[in-house]
């Protein structure tokens, strides 16, 4: 037999074409955030040289009728709102976290953080109702002599703070799953009960992880639009005193929403809006960089490969050390103001807060050099470069007493903060000492104590914060369903809606939502799957792939409120389709992206190795590799993720508000270029403007519930399905 | 040492790095047509490397780079006219672990013919009864053919995975430590196949076991930290070898 030739004969590599192929279409994720940036940025300008930035950021009157556009207030209202729901949500959400990952039996685990993904499900329109129709009236009555309504700050935290949950309970379970088994071996050996080993060992290692996980729960609540908007109260005022938690507030978020459908486009209230949009994304992506790097130096503590540097990591390694160490302190010095003047501003009004704030801080940074400075006559030479350093410095009695007297001060701080919206001031005081008395008492006391009973009383509250978790979810479900399943007939799911919606049926806001579904799923699919294809098979770690990298993070990070904006913007009036299907469906296609892109690109990684190997080895190019082996195995979780993305893309309300919906059609249209209803927008509608309709509130609430539920159901049926049909 | 004349496969001082690392040195080996040829040392070596780089699978490795010549049948494997498909066609792998794809056992055999263009019902169906049979899977799979290959036990898929080579009719097989994930009767019956093998193909073997190279392989070569030590006939390398570290090696004194 003669030898076949291995010369080749064709003159290019069909790889390299599909390669380039690939490339382009991955550029894409690229080229919508840098739409996204141009849109949002260019259509702020005008309120920048109408008002100029300093009065927009610094003014505190925001009256559009009178052309005053000063976002202090608005601001000031999302910091606050966020703030309160991570003080709401973390406790919770880490002591569920700590009792999945270390208490649970390994039966329930799965179970427990399958509840927990059901949670981050349920979309937020129907927090928002929820928040409506059962926490709102439940604070009015609960305190009727500081709430007239019950829309307030206070309700707007504790339901961000539900919302995110899900978020710190799953990141903050993956982290102390990651800790090494050989710690808690290491721990149990000598002798330490299980709690011990968990807040003394598991619990540190992991504290990198649970930090991004407070910080990504803080980028949830930061970007939340509906629900914040249905109960905060929404005037744009600072409350008065500032932790005034009865006090109505209004976020960005809420802002763009409430005032973007009624606007005039091109004016520099329309402006003003996007500018609000702006900051809002310049938050959500200082959010996004500090989890990724504390998330990187988590990895690198455990000696995981680190993700490799971004851009922004790039950029900070070229600046010169003296300018990075600068800014450590400068943070630092910030951070040193930040507390002491929250602390102050408990018993003061912000004036003298910040005298305090001030002057704390030049006493202690004062103290520091003096302290350093006497180091060096006792011929001790230490030279801290960094803030960090120099707390490293520092003997480990003095930190630990500075800690217990920074932990006793924010203690009584927070008490006289509650107790001081109820009685006066002298009250307020004496109940804060108190109870720091009865926690140092309760320290002392548990000192001697068995640790075995210290473990079943700590297990037993973990168990306790879970269950109010689970009851949460549950209690939420349960209103709904029992209140809106009777309500489901045939002709309710047919029929046209009458009376403006207050009767009837819903016919045209289901069809309305199954289209958006269609739709969006249309771009986002080819686009996704290509995009995550090309990053698990044929990316190297070149500044291209890095930029795509980024680029998908902005993508996901971004609130879903600006999408709408963007949408607004770009589609609805840039390219003149009007409030359309296509609008929204391109808008909810292009949010819902950067998710199928990240299910695919890992469900691609997930497959092993060795199968790519064997394909090539007998001489498949790569696409063919890819096409036929690779992709085949992981469509299961392929699938799975588009699932769970239609989930998403039902519910979602502020995307659609401003590009697609309208509230009531006689008559299905059939043109893209029409508008739709859809379901969660007619909740929405419904629940904030239709009154006397509470019937149809919980009948729509209920349908548009069982379709995202049935999305889960239907997404784990699968993973099952090819779970069992394929082992590695 | 032992000019072999007809010379399927030639290496000739090949360097090879990933990345900054370098690991292989001047490497040069012939591989004889119809013989087993395999390749000893300890862990880290490079035998490896060196045999994955004879169908160029290091090529999906970022950042590896060769140098050298690699000629099969008097043409340059990393030669610019070269065509990475043709070389993976014509000179086959089998992995370490048994890697069948999860598809039913007809499929994974008709993947590789598919691949490369052949379409024909009949054809196919001949091929996997052919490449079955060379395998010595085909008595106990026949019955199987549409059944998952993922049910097959360690040793079935791993002939399995032969066939599937031998599928697209391959000259040369190469074989990463094929038998160290299988048990010893799996051992054993992979062994004897390869023993089978080799009148119809030509096999390049990297195995961790000495006493399997001496009792299949008709030629050895002995690697240490990236070199090749000692290449010889097998019975030379293992009764008389000219170098004092392989004598070592041999005898259980390192590695």
């Amino acid at each position: 037999m003669e030898a076949e030739s291995i010369r080749t004969e064709s003159r290019f590599h069909s790889d390299t074409v599909t390669k380039y192929l690939l490339m382009g279409i991955a550029a894409v994720a690229v080229s919508i955030v840098f739409f996204i940036i141009l849109f949002i940025l260019g259509n702020s300008i005008g309120a920048m040289t109408d008002t100029g930035i300093r009065d927009l950021l610094t003014g505190s009157r925001w009256l559009p009728s009178k052309d005053l556009y000063g976002m202090l207030p608005i601001i000031t209202g999302t910091l606050l709102v966020t703030a309160g729901a991570i003080l709401f949500a973390v406790p919770i959400g880490v002591a569920a976290a700590i009792f999945i990952s270390e208490v649970a039996p390994p039966r329930f685990r799965s179970v427990l953080k399958s509840i927990s993904e059901v949670f981050a499900g349920i979309p937020s329109v129907i927090y928002g109702f929820f928040g409506l129709t059962v926490l709102v009236p439940l604070l009015r009555d609960t305190f009727p002599n500081h709430l007239l309504m019950g829309n307030s700050w206070l309700a707007g935290s504790i339901l961000l703070g539900i919302m995110a949950l899900p978020t710190i309970i799953s990141v903050s379970e993956d982290a102390l799953g990651a800790v090494p088994r050989s710690y808690r071996e290491a721990s149990m050996a000598m002798g330490a009960t299980k709690w011990e080993t968990t807040i003394k060992v598991v619990t540190p290692a992991a504290i990198s992880g649970i930090s991004a996980a407070v910080i990504l729960g803080m980028g949830r609540a930061i970007g939340e639009t509906m629900a914040v908007m249905m109960v905060c109260g929404n005037s744009a005022i600072i409350p008065d005193p500032i932790f005034d938690v009865f006090s109505r507030i209004r976020p960005i978020t809420a802002t763009i929403a409430l005032e973007m459908p009624y606007v005039v486009v091109g004016s520099t209230h329309y402006s003003a809006l996007f500018f609000l949009a702006l900051i809002l994304m310049i938050m959500v992506l200082a959010i996004s960089i500090a989890s990724k790097s504390i998330v990187n130096r988590t990895r690198k503590k455990f000696g995981e490969a680190e993700n490799r540097p971004s851009l922004v990591d790039l950029m900070i390694a070229k600046l010169p050390i003296r300018l990075v160490n600068g800014s450590k302190s400068a943070f630092a010095v910030a951070g040193l103001f930040l507390i002491s003047y929250l602390i102050a501003i408990a018993f003061l009004n912000p004036f003298w807060a910040a005298v305090i704030g001030i002057s704390v801080t030049v006493a202690v940074i004062a103290s520091s050099l003096l302290w350093l400075n006497s180091l060096k006559k006792k011929g001790i030479s230490v030279r801290p470069r960094s803030p960090s350093e120099f707390i490293d410095c520092i003997p480990i009695k003095t930190k630990d007493i500075f800690r217990r007297i920074l932990t006793y001060l924010l203690m009584i701080a927070f008490v006289y903060m509650g107790t001081s919206l109820f009685y006066d001031g002298t009250v307020a005081v004496m109940a804060g000492l108190a109870v720091a008395a009865v926690y140092a008492a309760l320290m002392l006391t548990f000192r001697g104590i068995d640790s075995r009973i210290i473990q079943k009383i700590a297990h037993t509250v973990l168990l306790v914060v879970m269950a109010f978790a689970i009851f949460l979810l549950v209690y939420i479900l349960a209103d709904i369903f029992i209140e809106g399943l009777p309500l489901i007939s045939w002709d309710f799911l047919t029929g046209y809606p009458k009376d403006a919606g207050r009767a009837g049926g819903i016919y045209p806001a289901i069809v309305g939502t199954l289209k958006l579904i269609v739709g969006s799923m249309a771009i986002a699919l080819p686009l996704g799957i290509v995009t995550g294809i090309f990053l698990a098979e044929y990316a190297k770690d070149t500044p291209f792939t890095r930029t795509v990298r980024n680029s998908i993070d902005i993508l996901n990070g971004t609130p879903s409120i600006v999408f709408g904006l963007f949408g607004m913007s770009a589609f609805v009036v840039y390219f003149g389709f009007g409030y359309s299907l296509i609008a929204g469906c391109i808008t909810l296609g292009l949010m819902v992206l950067p998710v199928i892109i990240r299910t695919t690109e890992e469900a691609l990684k997930a497959v092993p190795k060795e199968l790519r190997e064997g394909s090539m080895a007998m001489g498949a190019t790569k696409w063919e590799t890819t096409v036929k082996v690779v992709l085949p195995a992981a469509i299961g979780s392929v699938i799975t993720g588009v699932i769970l993305s239609i989930g998403r893309v039902a519910g979602e309300t502020a995307p659609i508000m401003f590009t697609a919906v309208i509230v009531y059609q006689r008559a299905i249209s059939h043109s893209i270029l029409d508008p739709v209803m859809a379901l969660p927008y007619q909740l929405f509608y419904l629940a904030t403007e239709g009154m006397g309709s509470s019937a149809m509130q919980s009948a729509v609430a209920t349908v548009l519930l069982i379709i995202v539920l049935s999305m889960f159901v239907l997404a784990s049926v699968v993973r099952h399905y090819f779970d069992k049909r394929i082992k590695w | 040492m032992v000019i072999i004349m007809k010379n399927i496969i030639d290496i000739q001082n090949v360097n090879l790095w990933y990345g900054d690392h370098q690991a292989l040195y001047d490497v040069s080996m012939p591989v004889q047509k119809n013989k087993v040829t395999a390749l000893i040392g300890p862990s880290g070596c490079g035998k490896s490397t060196l045999i994955r780089s004879i169908n160029r699978m290091n090529d999906l490795i970022d950042g590896c780079r060769v140098e050298g010549r690699m000629m099969f049948h008097g043409e340059d494997i990393y030669g610019p006219g070269t065509d990475v498909i043709k070389v993976r066609k014509k000179i086959g792998m089998i992995f370490q672990k048994p890697n069948p794809f999860p598809m039913s056992v007809r499929d994974n055999i008709t993947y590789g013919p598919k691949i490369h263009g052949i379409t024909d019902k009949d054809e196919l169906e001949g091929i996997v009864e052919k490449s079955l049979r060379e395998a010595a899977l085909w008595d106990e799979v026949k019955d199987r053919l549409d059944k998952s290959a993922m049910a097959l036990s360690g040793g079935q898929q791993q002939r399995l995975c032969i066939a599937r080579t031998l599928s697209v009719s391959p000259e040369v097989i190469l074989m990463d430590e094929p038998t160290s994930a299988l048990d010893p009767i799996a051992t054993s019956k992979i062994e004897d196949l390869i023993t089978e093998l080799v009148k119809e193909y030509t096999v390049v073997i990297v195995t961790h076991n000495m006493q399997q190279a001496a009792r299949i392989s008709d030629y050895t070569g002995f690697m240490y930290i990236g070199e090749m030590v000692e290449f010889d006939k097998t019975e030379k390398i293992f009764q008389s070898p000219s170098k004092e570290m392989t004598d070592r090696y041999i005898s259980g004194r390192f590695g």
